[in-house]
Order: structure tokens, then sequence, then C-alpha cells
């Protein structure tokens, strides 16, 4: 256990290092929020924009936290090039509490920088229930710590930077919008209902519902029972990428080190 | 007590077989040299004792453990100073030894002093709060190399602690390795200083294109070759050829090179008895001996013998 501890330690100790990538991410926030929101929010009926904005906001925390946990798989390069890995490995730390220990890591770095945003989207939203609050914000942690497993995996499943990258732009392509971070899930049905099955069975979607509950923003659930079905799904998510993590971490490394 | 036994250990990557059917044994305690030209699997093998990297046959024994079966058990008995420093570059030295130290499992207090004593022990003490990236090559080996010695695994593999590092940097480190293993830490240094390898090992083993070739001790090894002590000897006049023939006639000599009609280079064995009997024999013949010297084979003419290349050849890239 306490090993677990040393392994989330340094990747926290190396996420403050990157000052520039904290202030980029911070500005791109305020950015989404004062520009996108509140002009987007201008296109729904009158009535509802107010609404819409809050939405919104609550949706921007959410795939914040979405690509600050992936960032990890970023860090697996550089350690790769810098022969940090073959180093991971020879400790005596097992595989399991490594990659359970990157994940949880990968995770609370992405809160150091999106827990000020939180703040923020509470002072514009207002806190309903803070029981509630409390347990989507919890269930929050296990969203980033499942795609900071998923990175991990994809990361040390691709072995290559470039096809990472590139993949992972795909894949925020389609996972952020075909869920409910910007738009519910009947506008979504609406349009197809392909789409919308995809939607319902996202881990995006599972955070943000999650999150607008706990701020209690009541309208366009998803998911019910709100909040079990959700908080579930989350768990599921997370428990899959840590297992197919380890596994993966494994197979594709242990065969010959990073090359 | 063998501490390592390799059994048929095989590493295959594609078509190359980088470590091929690995019998080893070493022993609890022992300092053991692992020896070869570039490419010829050292750190492949270390890496498979180690558990980074998984053989494609055979096995390992480390301590008790089979390094397939247990690879978590072996780690906690090892540790591994790597040939290329793998040291995180937004990290500071100390940052880096005290977070091994850490993982290790070293108490808090004994980690601050070992940090600090280690540190300074490498010359990296004033340098320790600097940014890894801002390190020369030769203080980033001395970090490397500090993990292991605040680390004191109970077995030890080192890569290669001294490429890069000069010659007083060198000499410590050599001391450390022997005072690490005077505390009871098996060493398997894997190198291509053959004069490293001679004054720290025990026993050396020399491996060429993933196989073991020989290992012994070096002295074994040394006497081992034929003809493998050299004198160079310088006349005062040209060598006559019965002279010559009289050389070659001792039945310790094993070759006489004519570098110069006036200069001889002499290939033998038992230097210590046969050199009174060469100055008699150009005595006699009036041939006066203007100087005389003498060489023991180094572990380089056993390197030599037995690789079928000249270091120079063996310190080259593998392709
Ligand atoms: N991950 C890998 N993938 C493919 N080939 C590899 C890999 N690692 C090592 N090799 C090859 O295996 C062979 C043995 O390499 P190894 O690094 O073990 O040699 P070495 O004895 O340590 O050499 P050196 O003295 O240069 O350090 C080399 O031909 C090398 O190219
Ligand atoms: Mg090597």
């Amino acid at each position: 256990m306490r090993k677990l501890f040393f392994v989330i330690e340094r990747d926290l100790r190396m996420f403050v290092q990157y000052k520039f990538l904290i202030i980029m991410r911070a500005i791109w926030f305020v950015s989404q929020v004062a520009f996108f929101g509140l002009i987007a929010s201008r296109m729904v009926v009158p009535q509802l924009a107010d609404i819409y904005f809050e939405y919104y906001v609550a949706g921007v925390v959410v795939m914040m936290l979405y690509s600050a946990s992936v960032f990890i798989g970023y860090d697996i390069f550089e350690e790769a090039e810098h022969g940090v890995f073959e180093y991971l490995l020879s400790l005596p730390v097992s595989r399991k509490e490594l990659v359970l220990g990157r994940s949880i890591g990968g995770g609370i770095r992405s809160f150091i920088l999106v827990g000020p945003l939180i703040a923020i989207t509470l002072f514009i939203i207002g806190l309903a229930n803070p029981v509630n609050f409390l347990i989507a914000f919890f269930s929050l942690f296990l969203f980033a710590f499942g795609v900071s497993g998923m990175s991990i995996t994809i990361a040390v499943g691709l072995k290559s930077a470039d096809r990472f990258d590139i993949l992972m732009g795909v894949l925020n392509a389609f996972i952020i919008r075909l869920s409910t971070t910007m738009y519910p899930q009947v506008f979504v049905q609406e349009a197809n209902l392909a789409y919308a099955k995809v939607s319902e069975f996202n881990p995006v979607t599972f955070a943000s519902d999650l999150f607008r509950w706990g701020v209690g923003i009541e309208r366009y659930f998803t998911m019910t029972p709100m909040p079990l079905a959700a908080i579930i799904g989350l768990v599921i998510f997370f428990a899959i990428f840590t297992f197919v993590g380890i596994t993966i971490y494994e197979r594709r490394l242990e065969g010959g080190g990073w090359r | 007590m063998a501490v390592i036994r390799t059994i048929d250990l095989t590493k295959r990557f594609k078509d190359l077989v980088a470590v091929d059917h690995l019998n080893l044994d070493i022993e609890e305690g022992e300092i053991f040299g692992l020896l070869g030209p570039n490419g010829a699997g050292k750190t492949t093998t270390v890496l498979m004792l180690s558990t980074v990297i998984k053989p494609t046959g055979g096995t390992a024994v480390v301590g008790e453990y089979d390094i397939g079966k247990s690879p978590d058990d072996v780690r906690k008995l090892i540790g591994i100073c790597f040939q290329e420093p793998k040291l995180l570059w937004v990290s500071t030295p100390w940052d880096v030894l005290n977070w091994h130290a850490k993982v290790c499992g070293l108490s808090t207090q004994e980690r601050k002093k070992r940090v600090k004593q280690v540190l300074e022990d490498v010359n990296m003490w004033e340098h320790r709060r600097k940014n890894v990236h801002g390190l020369s090559g030769g203080m980033r080996k001395r970090v490397e190399i500090a993990k292991i010695l605040i680390q004191r695994p109970k077995i030890a593999f080192i890569d290669e602690p001294t490429a890069q590092i000069d010659v007083v940097g060198k000499h410590k480190i050599w001391n450390m390795i022997q005072e690490l293993r005077e505390e009871g830490t098996t060493i398997i240094l894997a190198t291509n200083e053959l004069h490293e390898a001679d004054i720290l090992s025990d026993r050396v083993g020399i491996m060429h294109k993933g196989k073991l070739l020989i290992c012994d001790t070096p002295k074994t090894l040394k006497d081992s070759i034929l003809g493998g002590d050299l004198v160079e000897i310088r006349l005062e006049k040209e060598a006559t050829q019965d002279a010559f023939d009289e050389l070659k006639s001792f039945h310790e000599v094993v070759d006489v090179v004519t570098v110069k009609p006036t200069n001889l280079k002499v290939h033998l064995n038992k230097v210590e008895e046969i050199v009174p009997k060469i100055m008699e024999l150009f005595m006699k013949r009036n041939l006066p001996v203007t100087s005389i010297s003498m060489s023991e084979p180094s572990l380089d003419d056993v390197f030599v013998h037995y690789t079928g290349l000249t270091i120079e050849e063996a310190q080259r890239k593998s392709p």
C-alpha cells in the first residue's frame, strides 16, 4: 500500500512541473465558458438560455477532467524516451501497484487542475444539496482514474507517440461528442438512435450527468435511477481499464522493453 | 551457494538471438564480471534477471525465486544501475534518489542519512538541486550508480558503472563497489572495461553473440592462454640467426616477432623463469641487451584470445 502511495506521489510531483500546461488549460476553460458558453446559449430559446449556460459550464468541467486525465499517456512516451520506463519496471513494486498507482496519480493530477474550476462552477451555478455534491465529486475521481487508466493502456498498447496523439484526437471527438457533455440526451436521441445508444453507455455521460445532479441542475437526466446507475457505470469503467491496463502493461512491455 | 542460476536462459528478438542458452551460476557474495563485445547480450541478460524483460526460453533462479513465476519477489532482492542513466527529466538528483530510497523501503531517517552520504561520495552534493536535464553525461551516471549505493540490495546488477566517468571518479566508484560487496551484496558487473573487471571481479564470464564462451577467475583465465606473457627485448646490435633460433628452441617460447632486427617481441609462458636464460643467451653471443621489458597477460589478451576479436573491434558499436 505504501508503494502505491509513492507511485502516486511521483506522478503528482511531475505534474506540478508542467506550469505552462496548467496555465494554458485554465485559459482554455475560461474562454470556453466566457466565449462559447455565453454566445452559444443565445441560440437556445430565450427562457432556457440561462439553464443551457449552466448545463454547458458543468459539461466543460467534465471535458477538462477528461483531457487532463488523458495527459498521463503523453508522460509515458516521455518516460519511454528517457528510459524511465525500464527503471520503473525494475523497482520492488508490483505491476498492479504500478498501473493502479499511475491511474490514480493521473486522476488526482487532473483534479489539481480542475478543482479550482469546479469552485468557479459552483460559484456560477450555486450549490443546492451538499451531500449530492460530495457524492458526485467523489464519483468524478473514479471517472478521472478510469480515463487515466485508459490513456495508459492505449499508450502502452500503441507504443507510438504519433499514433497515440492521432488516436486520442479521434477518440476525443467520439467520446465527447457522443455524450451529454454539451447537449442533453433527448437531443442526441432525436438526431440519431445509434448515437443515443453510444451516449447512453458512455463514461463521459455518466460523469457529466452525475456532476449536474451533484450541483442540482435537475433537468434532462439521461440515466435512471440517478445517481446509482451512473456511479455503477463509472466503477465498471475504472475496473475495466485498470484490469486491461495491468494485462497490457505486462504483455507489451516485458517482452522486450519499450522498443 | 549459487545466488543466481540461469538455466538455458534465452532471449530472441525476432531473428536475433541476443542471449542464447545461457547457463551460469553466480555465487553469493561475489563480484561477477560479465564481459563481452558490444551486442554480446550482457544488458539483455541483466534485464531478464531483473524481470524487466521476459526471456523467450529457459529461466533463471534469483535468490530462491524463479524469474518467471515470482517476479515480484525477485524484484525485492535486486537493484540495477542501468547502462544508460534512467532519470526523470523534470527532477533533481536529490528528488530522484530520495524517491528511489522511499520505494526501496528505507525508513525516513535512514533515507535522509544515506541520500546525503552517497551524494557526497559520488561528488554530486553540490549539484543536488540542479535539474537532471542540465547535468553532464558523467554526472547523470553518478546519480544512476548512487541509486544502488543507497539501496544496498542483496543482489546488484551494475551495467557499465564507469562509462563516461573521469579517472578520479572511476577509482572512487570502484572502491564503493567493493565496499558494497563487503557489506554482503552480490554484484553482477557488466562491463566493456577489462581492466575494471580484472581488478574488481572474483570471477568473470565472457559472452559473445549471446553465448557464454568461458567463465573462471581472472587469474586462471590469464594463465590459460599459452604464450600469454610478453617480453620485449632491445639489442645494441642486430640479432644473429643462430641467436634467434636458439631463442625459439626454448619450449616456453611460443612465438618470436622481429619488430626490427634490434627489437624482438617474444610471446612466452613462465616469464620469471625464462628471462634469465634469455639474458644469458644474448650475453654468450656478445649481443648486449639495452633494455628488456615484461608484461603479464591482461584480460584484454584473454578477451582477444576467446572472442577472436581485437579490443578495437569489440568496442566498435555492434551492427
Ligand atoms: N529491445 C530490443 N529489441 C531488439 N533487439 C534488441 C533489443 N535489446 C537488445 N537488442 C539486441 O540484442 C543484442 C544484445 O544487446 P545487449 O544490449 O544485450 O548487448 P550488450 O552486451 O549489453 O552490449 P553493449 O556492450 O553495447 O552494452 C544486440 O544485437 C541488440 O541490438
Ligand atoms: Mg550493454
